[in-house]
């Protein structure tokens, strides 16, 4: 097994997850059913948050294939230009989800508030265009390897004409326009870093049972700043690999990093954002949540940490794979 | 004069295992460290100043003072990690006029603080919307230091003239 074939691995989950979570959301708003709709938001969150290490991956697939066959440039650059369209619209769809999702895990009655109804019909058209482009980035993807299908054919669309031209361009906003861009986007990266600390760490040091004497429902409501700091960093994370893909693509602690993300995201979305953390919500100061509760708040701690450290060890393995 | 200090300094044992060790627990350790440090100090920091302007209403402001305790814990991480950090690079940091603003903008932000918790937090006879109205000049100080501070600590890898004498 080669690091392409972690492409292979993730690729198709992006694409089928915006169609079943489409679907669920389809049908949660027909029935009006509030937990299928809970469940839907979070799994468009959850298939947000694949996605980012599944775009990542392309960069290896594509130098790991280019040594054996000869491929189509236009092919692969139609492709990795629906797949950062496709991207981007996930990751607002994630984004927009997310906040339905926590509006949800702190409404006392799950009765229709108007800000929710509201995120339902952002969250509704914006995951039919992201399945839309997730839809032609398969197609392109899919000419890659298998030319037999589109015989005589061509699946760059038009879609992809446009997003292989952005790719560059977003490339030479990164590194190429001015040499204060990236150190700007860095600078953002930490002040996001801050607000994930502040807010996640602050209620998970709560659960753990410091500053035992604040109740946790007020602090569970500053969560919004900790998802904002997340989403910022999620943001100038892939202007940063857009950049200069060559630093992480083949970085083994980048991968690590990735993964971590991953894991912690889905844990602050599955456990912090969703209805379980109601009854954890309830406790007031002085009260201990349970055993569970406690083991995820530390697992979140330390996987975010994690997360800083890898993230400054970077340039070291960078350094080890010339 | 100061140069030859530097060059001095840059010299020594553990100048020299801090920039070009090998070991996981050299260079990039100390930065990581730095990093969560800066994470603790200014997440603290973040939180009191956020709640003094107002954002969760109903979360109880007196025990935020427990907080305090995180931000000096992140604030003496910081300052074993720098001098290390310093240690290693003398000549890059301290040819940088961007590190003594930086040190300036650590410094207003830390009596912005240590202000709000000797006027604000310390008199237990004021209300929540008293505090709050007394402490908002010193939230919002704090607040625009902070972030002026971090984003001068992350220029000075962009900046230095010198990296070493």
């Amino acid at each position: 097994m080669t690091l392409a074939h972690i492409h292979l691995l993730l690729n198709h989950w992006p694409i089928i997850g915006a169609f079943v979570g489409l679907f669920l959301f389809l049908v949660a708003l027909f029935a009006n059913s509030d937990d299928l709709k809970q469940t839907s938001l979070a799994f468009f969150t959850l298939i947000a948050l694949l996605a980012i290490p599944t775009y990542f991956s392309g960069d290896v697939a594509n130098e790991v294939l280019k040594l054996s066959t000869p491929l189509p440039k236009e092919l692969v650059g139609a492709h990795q230009g629906a797949a950062l369209l496709s991207l981007i619209f996930m990751e607002i769809t994630g984004a927009v989800a997310f906040l339905g999702l926590w509006q949800f895990s702190r409404m006392s009655r799950p009765a229709p508030h108007p800000v929710a109804r509201w995120n339902s019909a952002i969250v509704l058209l914006l995951s039919i265009v992201t399945v839309v482009l997730m839809t032609i980035t398969g197609n392109t993807g899919g000419a890659i390897r298998h030319p037999e299908i589109f015989s005589g054919e061509n699946a760059a669309s038009a879609v992809g004409a446009i997003g292989s031209k952005i790719v560059p361009a977003v490339s030479h906003f990164v590194t190429g326009s001015s040499r204060w861009v990236w150190p700007i986007l860095e600078t953002l990266h930490f002040l996001g870093l801050i607000l994930i600390v502040a807010a996640i760490g602050a209620l998970n040091l709560r659960l753990l049972g410091f500053v035992k004497d604040l109740p946790v429902a007020p602090l569970h409501r500053l969560l919004p700043w900790g998802i904002a700091g997340l989403v910022i960093n999620i943001i100038t994370g892939i202007l940063f690999f857009i950049g200069m893909p060559f630093f992480y693509a083949w970085n083994p602690l980048f991968h690590l990093k990735m993964a971590s993300v991953v894991v912690a995201g889905s844990i602050l979305v599955l456990f912090h954002c969703s209805s379980a953390f109601r009854s954890w919500a309830k406790l007031g100061p002085g009260e201990d949540p349970p055993a569970f509760a406690k083991f995820i708040a530390a697992s979140s701690l330390f996987l975010w940490l994690v997360i800083i450290v890898l993230g400054r060890y970077l340039p070291l393995t960078q350094e080890s794979l010339q | 004069m100061f140069l030859s200090i530097f060059k001095a300094i840059e010299e020594t044992g553990l100048s020299i295992w801090i920039r070009e060790s090998d070991s996981v627990f050299s260079f990039w350790c100390i930065l990581s460290v730095h990093a969560i440090g800066m994470g603790i100090l200014v997440g603290a920091s973040v939180l009191i100043g956020l709640r003094i302007l107002g954002l969760a209403p109903d979360l109880p402001l007196a025990p935020l003072k427990r907080f305090y305790r995180f931000i000096w814990v992140g604030f003496w991480i910081q300052v074993g990690s720098g001098i290390f950090l310093l240690i290693g690079y003398p000549t890059k940091a301290l040819t940088n006029p961007l590190f003594y603003l930086k040190l300036t903008l650590i410094g207003l932000a830390m009596v912005s603080m240590q202000m709000l918790r000797n006027r604000v937090f310390a008199d237990s006879s004021l209300s929540e919307a008293a505090m709050m109205a007394k402490g908002r000049i010193f939230a919002v100080c704090s607040l625009a230091f902070w972030v002026a501070a971090v984003t001068a600590g992350r220029l000075l890898a962009y900046t230095y003239t010198v990296l070493t004498a």
